[in-house]
C-alpha cells in the first residue's frame, strides 16, 4: 500500500508540476525565454482566486477571474520586459525574469502579508474510497483539474488555429510569417494561455492546501525551470513525462533519501546529471 | 569607529569580496553563474571545520578558499557542457543541491548550523585591517587579471567561443581558470565570515544571497571592477542606512536587477561611460 | 619527394542524414597557394571547418607536417600553425579592430596559462597588429569597433586577424568576396607576396578569372566530393569541372 501512496502523491505533486512547467515550455519552446516569473503569476492567481472567492462566495467566479486577470499580466510581462529584449543574449531575460520574480514575491508580502490567507469555507477534508485505495478529496480535485487542463490544452494545440500557428512559428518563424500567420500575435496569445495555466496551477494549489502565501511561487519557480529541461526545452510531452516522473521520485526520495538530501534538491541532482550526459534534456529530440 | 561601523565595514568586505569573485567569471569570462552562494558556504563550512579543529587563520582562509576552488572546478567542468542560459540554471540548480545537502547532513549541524568556532584573535580593528587588506589584494588581482594576456583570452571567450578557439585560445581551460579564482575568492570569503559570525547555517547561502551578488556585479557593470566595487558597497549599505530599505532589500535588489537589464545592460559603469563621452563631446 | 605540409586524407562529414563530404583527399606541400573551387554547397567551405577542427570529420585523418592532428582541438591546430578567416565574418565584437588583431598576436601569451597571467606588456603585439592592419589597408579603422565597420574592411580584419597567429598554413575562406575590384585586387596581390614570403594557403574563390590568376592549383569540389586536383590551366578545362559548373548554371537558370 506505501508503493500506491507514494506514486499518488507524486502524481499530485507531478500534476501541479506539470501544469506551471507547461505554461514554461510553451513560452521557452516560442521565444527561448526562461521566464521565472512565471511563478509569480502562479502565485498571483492563487491570491485572486482566494480573494476573489472569499468576496463573491463563488469558487467557480474566483478561478475565472484569477485566469483572466492573470492571463492580461502575462501579456503585459512579455510586453514590458521581453519584448524589448529578445535580441540580447538569452541569459539577459532569465536574469531579468528572475528580478522581477523577486519583486513579485517581495510585493504579495507587502500588499498580502507574510502570513498568507485561506478560503473562508472550509477545506475540502473528506477522502473518496476507490476499492482498497483512498485518497484525499483535495488530491483528487488537483489530479482531475490537472487532467481537464491538460487535455485542454492539447485540444488547443491540435485543433485550433492557434494551435496551428503555434507550430508553424516555433518551427520556422519567416515561414509562417509567408503563410499569413501574425507571428507577434502568437506571442501575445501564448503568454495569455501560458498565464492562464499558472493561474489555474495556482487555484488549484489554492484548494489543495486552503492556504496562499506570498513565497508559494518559490519552489515550483526553480523548480519548473529543471522540469523544462529534462523534458526537452519546448517539448509539451517531454515536460509532462517529467513533471510526472520528477513528483514520483521525489516522493520516494523523501522516504528513502530524505536523510541525505532535502526534497526540493533533488530536481536539480537530475537536472544537473541530465544535463552532462544530454545538454538538450532527457526527452529531446535527437539534433 | 563604534562596533557597529566595524560589523558595516565587515559585512561590506565580505559583500565586495563575493561581488569580485562573481566578476572574474560571469564579469570578465562571460560564464554566467546563479550559485555563487554555493562556494561561500563551501568555503564557510570548510573554514568552520577547520578553525573549530583548532588550526590558525592564515591556514583556515587558505583552505575554505581552496575548498570552494575544488567545488569551482567541479561546477567550471558543467560550464563545458553547457552554455549561458543552460549554464544558469545549471549553477543555480548547485545552489540549491549544496543547501539541499548541508541541511542534512549532521556532521555540518544540519538545520542548527555549526557555532563553536573559535575568536579570531585579532581585536576588532585587527579584523577590520584583515578584512581590507583582503579586499585589496583582491582587487589587486582582479586588476592584474583585466590588464594581462589572461584577461584579454577571457574576454574573448566572453565575446565568442568559437572564434578564441581558432586563435589558440584552449577554451575549457580559461572557463576553468576563472571558475577556480573566481570561486576561490568566494571560499576565502567564506572565511572570514566565519570567523565574523562564529555562527553559520545553511540559510546563509541560499538562492537569494547569490542573487544578491550577482545583482551588485549587473547593476555595477558586468566586467567592470570599479563599477562592481561601487555596487557593492552600495548595495549592501543602501539597506542599513534605513530601516525602510532594510525591510524592502530584496525589492530594492530584484527591481535593480529588472531595471538595469531592461534600461542600463553595462550597468554603472556603462552609464558613467556614456556620460563621460556626452561631456566630452559638448566640451568640444 | 618532401613531407606533404598538410594532408588531408578520405575526410567524410555527415550533417544529420546529408553528406557534406564524402573521402575527400588532398595533400599540400609548403609554399603552394591552392585554389579550393566549386558550385555552392560543394562543401569548401565544411571542408576547411573540419581540417581547423569546427567540424569534426565522421571519417579520414588530417596530418599537418607529418603530425595527425585529427583528434586535437581547433586551438590546439591553431598553435601549431592552421589559421582560418571566416566566410561570414566574426569579429570580437567587444574589442576594437586593432585589438582583435593584438590578441591573435599575442598567440604565444595566450596559448599558454601561466604565461598569460603572467604577461602585461602588448607593445611588441599592438607594434604587430599595426602592421597586420596596414598590410590589408585597413589601418585607418584601427580604434574603430567592428560593429561600425563595412563588410570590406571586416573581411580584411579576417585576414589580418588570422595572419596575426604566425600560421603555417592560412585556410581562406572567400576573403575577397564584399570587396570592391580595387580592394580585391589589392588584397589578392598582398596574399601572392604573403605566399612568396613562406606562408602556405589555401584559397576558396568564386570568381575564376581570379583563382587562375593566383593559384597555381586547384582543388575542385562537388557535391561533397573531390572532381579534380592538378595544375590550374588544366584542371579549369577539364570537362568534369566545366559539367559541374555548367551543370549547375544550367539548373540555377531554370529556376
Amino acid at each position: 500500500m506505501l508503493h500506491v501512496e507514494l506514486v499518488l502523491q507524486g502524481l499530485v505533486n507531478g500534476s501541479m508540476y506539470a501544469v506551471v512547467a507547461i505554461g514554461l515550455t510553451l513560452i521557452y519552446g516560442l521565444l527561448r525565454i526562461l521566464h521565472v516569473a512565471h511563478a509569480g503569476l502562479y502565485t498571483l492567481g492563487a491570491y485572486i482566486t482566494v480573494l476573489t472567492t472569499n468576496a463573491t462566495g463563488s469558487l467557480a467566479l474566483g478561478i475565472l477571474a484569477a485566469m483572466l486577470v492573470v492571463g492580461l499580466c502575462g501579456m503585459l510581462v512579455y510586453r514590458l520586459l521581453y519584448e524589448p529584449m529578445l535580441e540580447r543574449p538569452p541569459y539577459v531575460a532569465l536574469i531579468a525574469s528572475i528580478g522581477l520574480f523577486i519583486c513579485m514575491e517581495e510585493s504579495y508580502r507587502i500588499v498580502f502579508g507574510p502570513y498568507g490567507s485561506s478560503f473562508d469555507m472550509p477545506r475540502l477534508g473528506e477522502r473518496i474510497a476507490l476499492g482498497p485505495i483512498s485518497i484525499a478529496a483535495a488530491d483528487a480535485a488537483m489530479l482531475v483539474g490537472a487532467i481537464v487542463l491538460l487535455t485542454g490544452l492539447a485540444m488547443l494545440m491540435r485543433r485550433t488555429r492557434f494551435g496551428v500557428a503555434w507550430r508553424a512559428t516555433v518551427t520556422d518563424p519567416a515561414m509562417a510569417r509567408s503563410f499569413g500567420i501574425d507571428t507577434i500575435k502568437v506571442r501575445y496569445v501564448n503568454f495569455f494561455i501560458a498565464s492562464v495555466f499558472a493561474a489555474a496551477a495556482g487555484s488549484l494549489v489554492a484548494v489543495l492546501n486552503n492556504l496562499v502565501e506570498p513565497t508559494m511561487g518559490s519552489v515550483p519557480s526553480y523548480k519548473s525551470l529543471a522540469i523544462i529541461v529534462l523534458g526537452g526545452l519546448g517539448q509539451v510531452g517531454g515536460t509532462l513525462a517529467a513533471a510526472l516522473l520528477l513528483g514520483v521520485i521525489e516522493a520516494y526520495g523523501t522516504i528513502y533519501a530524505g536523510a541525505y538530501l532535502d526534497r526540493d534538491a533533488i530536481a536539480f541532482i537530475f537536472l544537473i546529471v541530465v544535463l552532462m550526459i544530454r545538454p538538450q534534456g532527457l526527452f529531446a529530440r535527437g539534433s | 569607529m563604534g562596533a557597529y561601523e566595524l560589523t558595516l565595514v565587515a559585512v561590506v568586505s565580505i559583500n565586495v569580496m563575493l561581488a569580485l569573485g562573481l566578476n572574474l567569471i560571469t564579469g570578465f569570462c562571460g560564464q554566467v553563474s546563479l550559485g555563487h552562494a554555493a562556494f561561500f558556504g563551501t568555503g564557510a563550512y570548510a573554514a568552520a571545520l577547520m578553525a573549530a579543529a583548532g588550526w590558525p587563520l592564515p591556514v583556515v582562509l587558505v583552505a575554505g578558499g581552496v575548498t570552494a576552488a575544488v567545488l569551482g572546478l567541479l561546477v567550471g567542468f558543467t560550464s563545458l557542457r553547457v552554455r549561458e542560459d543552460f549554464l544558469a540554471i545549471t549553477t543555480m540548480g548547485v545552489g540549491f543541491v549544496f543547501v539541499g545537502f548541508v541541511r542534512k547532513q549532521g556532521w555540518l549541524g544540519a538545520e542548527m548550523g555549526l557555532t563553536n568556532i573559535p575568536d579570531h584573535g585579532l581585536g576588532d580593528i585587527g579584523f577590520i585591517l584583515m578584512c581590507l587588506g583582503l579586499v585589496a589584494a583582491m582587487a589587486a588581482i582582479s586588476a592584474h587579471i583585466k590588464r594581462s594576456w589572461l584577461g584579454f583570452g577571457f574576454a574573448a571567450v566572453a565575446d565568442d567561443e568559437a572564434t578564441a578557439r581558432t586563435l589558440g585560445i584552449n577554451v575549457p581551460l580559461y572557463k576553468l581558470a576563472a571558475f577556480v579564482i573566481g570561486t576561490f575568492l568566494a571560499g576565502v570569503a567564506g572565511a572570514v565570515y566565519v570567523y565574523f559570525t562564529r555562527f553559520i547555517i545553511p540559510g546563509a547561502f541560499g538562492f537569494t544571497v547569490s542573487i544578491s551578488i550577482l545583482s551588485m556585479v549587473i547593476v555595477g557593470g558586468v566586467g567592470s571592477l570599479w563599477g562592481v566595487i561601487v555596487a557593492a558597497v552600495l548595495l549592501t549599505l543602501l539597506p542599513e542606512f534605513s530601516r525602510v530599505i532594510n525591510d524592502y532589500k530584496l525589492l530594492l535588489y530584484g527591481a535593480l536587477i529588472v531595471l538595469t537589464m531592461r534600461f542600463a545592460p553595462d550597468g554603472l559603469a556603462g552609464i558613467v561611460t556614456s556620460l563621460s563621452r556626452r561631456l566630452r563631446r559638448s566640451e568640444t | 619527394m618532401t613531407t606533404p605540409l598538410l594532408q588531408v586524407d578520405a575526410v567524410t562529414v555527415h550533417f544529420g542524414g546529408i553528406t557534406a563530404l564524402e573521402r575527400v583527399g588532398f595533400s599540400l606541400v609548403a609554399g603552394e597557394l591552392l585554389g579550393l573551387i566549386g558550385p555552392n554547397g560543394a562543401g569548401k567551405t565544411t571542408l576547411l571547418r573540419a581540417i581547423i577542427g569546427v567540424v569534426a570529420p565522421d571519417e579520414g585523418r588530417v596530418h599537418l607536417a607529418g603530425r595527425d592532428i585529427t583528434t586535437l582541438s581547433t586551438d590546439a591546430r591553431a598553435r601549431l600553425g592552421l589559421a582560418l578567416t571566416h566566410q561570414i565574418v566574426r569579429p570580437f565584437r567587444s574589442m576594437s579592430v586593432i585589438d582583435n588583431v593584438v590578441l591573435a598576436a599575442g598567440h604565444a601569451k595566450t596559448g599558454s596559462l601561466l604565461k598569460a597571467v603572467a604577461a602585461v606588456g602588448r607593445v611588441a603585439e599592438e607594434r604587430r597588429a599595426g602592421e597586420l592592419l596596414a598590410l590589408v589597408g585597413i589601418a585607418d579603422f584601427a580604434q574603430a569597433n567592428p560593429a561600425a565597420l563595412p563588410l570590406g574592411a571586416l573581411k580584411r580584419l579576417e585576414v589580418a586577424r588570422a595572419l596575426a597567429i604566425d600560421p603555417k598554413v592560412l585556410l581562406l575562406d572567400e576573403p575577397l568576396a564584399g570587396l570592391n575590384s580595387v580592394e580585391a585586387e589589392r588584397l589578392a596581390e598582398t596574399l601572392v607576396r604573403l605566399n612568396a614570403g613562406g606562408i602556405t594557403m589555401i584559397l576558396i574563390e568564386h570568381n575564376l578569372a581570379k583563382v587562375a590568376e593566383v593559384c597555381a592549383r586547384l582543388v575542385v569540389l562537388d557535391n561533397g566530393r573531390k572532381i579534380a586536383d592538378g595544375a590550374t590551366r588544366e584542371t579549369l578545362a577539364d570537362p568534369a569541372v566545366v559539367a559541374a559548373y555548367i551543370g549547375k548554371e544550367a539548373a540555377d537558370a531554370r529556376t
